[in-house]
C-alpha cells in the first residue's frame, strides 16, 4: 500500500483565527490532511515604525518601540535605549541598571507566561491558560505600580528610567517571587508532563540544528534545539555579566531534539532562570542613587551608526541606528527576533498534518506586531 | 503491545494529576482567585503617591486633563507628543499678565508666571492619545497632567471615558468663545489706540 496523492488544495488559515497569534495569513497547499507547503503571508498590521522613527526625536521613537511587540515592551524599549545609549557612549548610573534588568526579566517571565499559557490553549488545555495568566497578572500590577501603564510603558529612557521604583517595589517584587516559585511546578504537573500534550507536542515540527541557524533563528527557538547561545551570556550588554544564571538548552527529554516539546520547555526552564536572576538583583540593587544621567534636552548623538542587540523573550533584536549629528535619527532598523521564527515555519511544518500546523506555529511563540513593525 | 497500555496509563494518570489541582483549586478558593464583576466591583489600583519625595511625579495613565487657568501655551506638550493629538493655538494678550474678564482669562498661573498669551484653541484627541505620558513632563506651569494619581484633588480619576460618537472624544480645554472674544478684545484694542 502506497500513498495515494490526490489533488492539491489551497487552504487559508487566518488573518482572523484565534491561533495565528494576530493577523497572520497562513496559504497552506495541502493533499488531504498532509501538508505540502505551507507560506506565511505578512503586512496586515505594518505601521511604518521604521520610517516613523525617521520624522521623530530619540525620545520619541521610545513610545512605538513599545507597539513592536507589545507582549515584552520593556524588552525593547530595553533595547532601544542601550543602542541610542551605546552611539552616543552613555554611561547610565549603577542603579537604572539594576532598574533595567528586574523590569526586563519581570518581562520575560510575563512575555514566557503568555506564550506557555496560549500555546496551552492551542493545543486544547484551557486551566493553565488561566493559571498563567493570573500569575502573569501579578507582574503587570507591579509594572502599573511602578510605571502606570499595564501594557505599553515607556519606561526606560535614554540615559536612565522614567522615574525610581516606587516605596515598597522590593518587598512586593520579593513576595512575588516567593508566591511564583511554587506555582512552576504546579504548571509542570498541569501542563508540561501531561501525556495528551506530550502527544500533540514531542517529535512534531523538528528545527534541527544547522536549520535554527541558517535561518537566523534566536532565542529561546534556537537554544531549545540545543544551541548554547544567549546574548545576556554571549554578547553581554548592560550588567548581566553580575549575575549567575544557566543558559537553558533543550535536550530531547520528551521526543527529538528540537521538536516543539523542547521549545515549550526551554521556556519553562527560562523562567526559572529569571527568577534566579531577579531574586539577585532584587537583593544587590543600591537603594539610593539617581535614576537619571544627567542629559541636554535634545539628544543629539555623535554622527555615526550602532548596530546595537539585546536578548528579549523572543530572541535577538537588534536595532541598527544611523545618526547624522541632529536630534532626529537619520534611520532605524530593527531585526526581529519573531520574523526569523516565523521565516523557519515553511521549513518545519512540511510533511506534517493540519492539527500539528497549530502546534507548530505556537511554540515559535510569535508576535505579529513585531513581525510586520 | 505493553506500550499501547503504558500511553493509556500514562494518560489517564497525568489526566488525572491535572484534575486534582483544578479540584484543590476549586476547594481551596481564594478571594483573589475568582472573576470580579466588572461594572459592580473594580480591582483596586495601585497606590499612587508611594514613596515620591515630590508628588509631582505623575504615575498614572489616564485620560489627559488640562488646567486650562494655569497654561501659558509655550506649546511643549504639542511639540513633544509623537502621534501630534494636542493642537494649541494661542493669541497675543494685549497686556501681560493682565485679565482680560470679557473671556475669562485669568493673566497669572498659580505658579505666578504672568501669561503673555491667550490660549484660543486647546485641543486634545484622545482617540489618537497613545498614553505615553511624555506630555506632562516637560510642563513649566504642571497643567497638563492624567486625570488621577497625584493629581486626584485637583481632578478625580477618570479612565473609563467611552463615548457613542468618535468626536466626542475630542476633549477642549479652551474656554468657550475666547477666540470671538479676543477678536473682540482686540479689534476694541486696535479702535482705541
Amino acid at each position: 500500500m502506497g500513498v495515494v496523492h490526490g489533488e492539491e488544495m489551497v487552504l487559508n488559515i487566518g488573518p482572523q483565527h484565534p491561533s495565528t497569534h494576530g493577523v497572520l495569513r497562513l496559504k497552506v497547499k495541502t493533499d488531504g490532511e498532509i501538508i505540502s507547503e505551507i507560506t506565511p503571508v505578512i503586512g496586515y498590521l505594518h505601521r511604518c515604525f521604521e520610517k516613523h522613527c525617521e520624522n521623530m526625536t530619540y525620545d520619541q521613537v521610545i513610545p512605538f518601540t513599545d507597539r513592536c511587540d507589545y507582549l515584552a515592551a520593556m524588552a525593547n524599549n530595553f533595547g532601544y535605549v542601550v543602542a541610542v545609549e551605546e552611539l552616543m557612549e552613555l554611561k547610565v548610573p549603577e542603579k537604572v541598571e539594576y532598574i533595567r534588568v528586574i523590569m526586563a526579566e519581570l518581562q520575560r517571565i510575563a512575555s514566557h507566561l503568555l506564550a506557555l499559557g496560549v500555546y496551552g490553549l492551542d493545543i486544547g488545555a484551557f486551566t493553565p491558560f488561566l493559571f498563567m495568566l493570573r500569575d502573569r497578572e501579578r507582574i503587570l500590577d507591579m509594572f502599573e505600580m511602578t510605571c502606570g501603564a499595564r501594557l505599553l510603558y515607556n519606561y526606560m529612557w535614554v540615559g536612565g528610567v522614567s522615574h525610581d521604583l516606587p516605596k515598597g517595589f522590593v518587598e512586593t517584587a520579593f513576595q512575588f517571587l516567593d508566591y511564583f516559585e511554587p506555582q512552576i511546578e504546579e504548571y509542570n504537573k498541569l501542563l508540561t508532563y501531561n501525556k495528551i500534550f506530550i502527544e500533540r507536542t514531542a517529535d512534531i515540527g523538528v528545527l534541527p540544528q544547522d536549520v535554527a541557524i541558517s535561518y537566523g533563528v534566536s532565542g529561546p527557538n534556537l537554544r531549545a534545539s540545543g544551541v548554547k547561545w544567549d546574548l545576556r551570556r554571549n554578547d553581554t550588554y548592560s550588567i548581566y555579566e553580575k549575575f549567575d544564571f544557566d543558559v537553558c538548552i533543550g535536550d530531547g527529554g520528551q521526543g527529538t531534539l528540537g521538536d516543539c516539546w523542547d521549545r515549550y520547555y526551554v521556556r519553562m526552564l527560562e523562567v526559572k532562570e529569571s527568577v534566579k536572576i531577579l531574586r539577585q538583583a532584587l537583593a544587590q540593587m543600591p537603594k539610593d542613587g539617581d535614576v537619571h544621567q544627567a542629559l541636554p534636552k535634545k539628544i543629539r548623538p555623535p554622527k555615526g551608526s550602532i548596530y546595537s542587540r539585546t536578548e528579549t523573550p523572543r530572541g535577538d533584536l537588534g536595532f541598527y541606528i544611523e545618526s547624522d549629528g541632529s536630534p532626529i535619527p537619520t534611520r532605524v532598523k530593527m531585526r526581529s527576533p519573531a520574523f526569523t521564527a516565523l521565516s523557519v515555519l515553511g521549513e518545519l511544518a512540511g510533511g506534517w498534518m493540519m492539527s500539528d500546523v497549530i502546534s507548530i506555529l505556537g511554540s515559535l511563540d510569535i508576535v505579529l506586531g513585531e513581525i510586520d513593525r | 503491545m505493553s506500550k499501547y497500555f503504558r500511553d493509556i496509563y500514562e494518560s489517564l494518570s497525568t489526566m488525572m494529576t491535572g484534575l486534582g489541582i483544578t479540584w484543590m483549586h476549586m476547594v481551596r478558593i481564594r478571594k483573589n482567585n475568582v472573576t470580579l464583576q466588572y461594572p459592580e466591583e473594580k480591582w483596586p489600583r495601585p497606590e499612587r503617591n508611594i514613596g515620591f519625595d515630590h508628588s509631582n511625579y505623575n504615575v498614572i495613565r489616564t485620560r489627559l486633563h488640562v488646567d486650562i487657568d494655569d497654561c501659558i501655551g509655550c506649546l511643549k506638550c504639542e511639540r513633544i507628543c509623537p502621534v501630534q493629538c494636542i493642537k494649541i493655538v494661542t493669541e497675543k494678550a494685549p497686556v501681560r499678565g493682565d485679565d482680560i474678564k470679557d473671556i475669562g482669562h485669568v493673566g497669572v498661573t498659580s505658579n505666578g508666571s504672568r501669561k503673555a498669551l491667550v490660549v484660543t484653541r486647546f485641543d486634545i484627541d484622545m482617540t489618537e492619545c497613545c498614553y505615553c505620558n511624555l506630555c506632562t513632563y516637560p510642563c513649566p506651569e504642571e497643567c497638563i497632567y492624567m486625570t488621577g494619581g497625584p493629581n486626584a484633588d485637583k481632578h478625580p480619576i477618570d479612565y473609563e471615558f467611552s463615548e457613542f460618537d468618535r468626536s466626542d472624544l475630542i476633549y477642549r480645554f479652551a474656554k468657550p468663545g475666547t477666540k470671538e472674544g479676543m477678536n473682540e478684545v482686540l479689534s476694541k484694542d486696535g479702535a482705541e489706540s
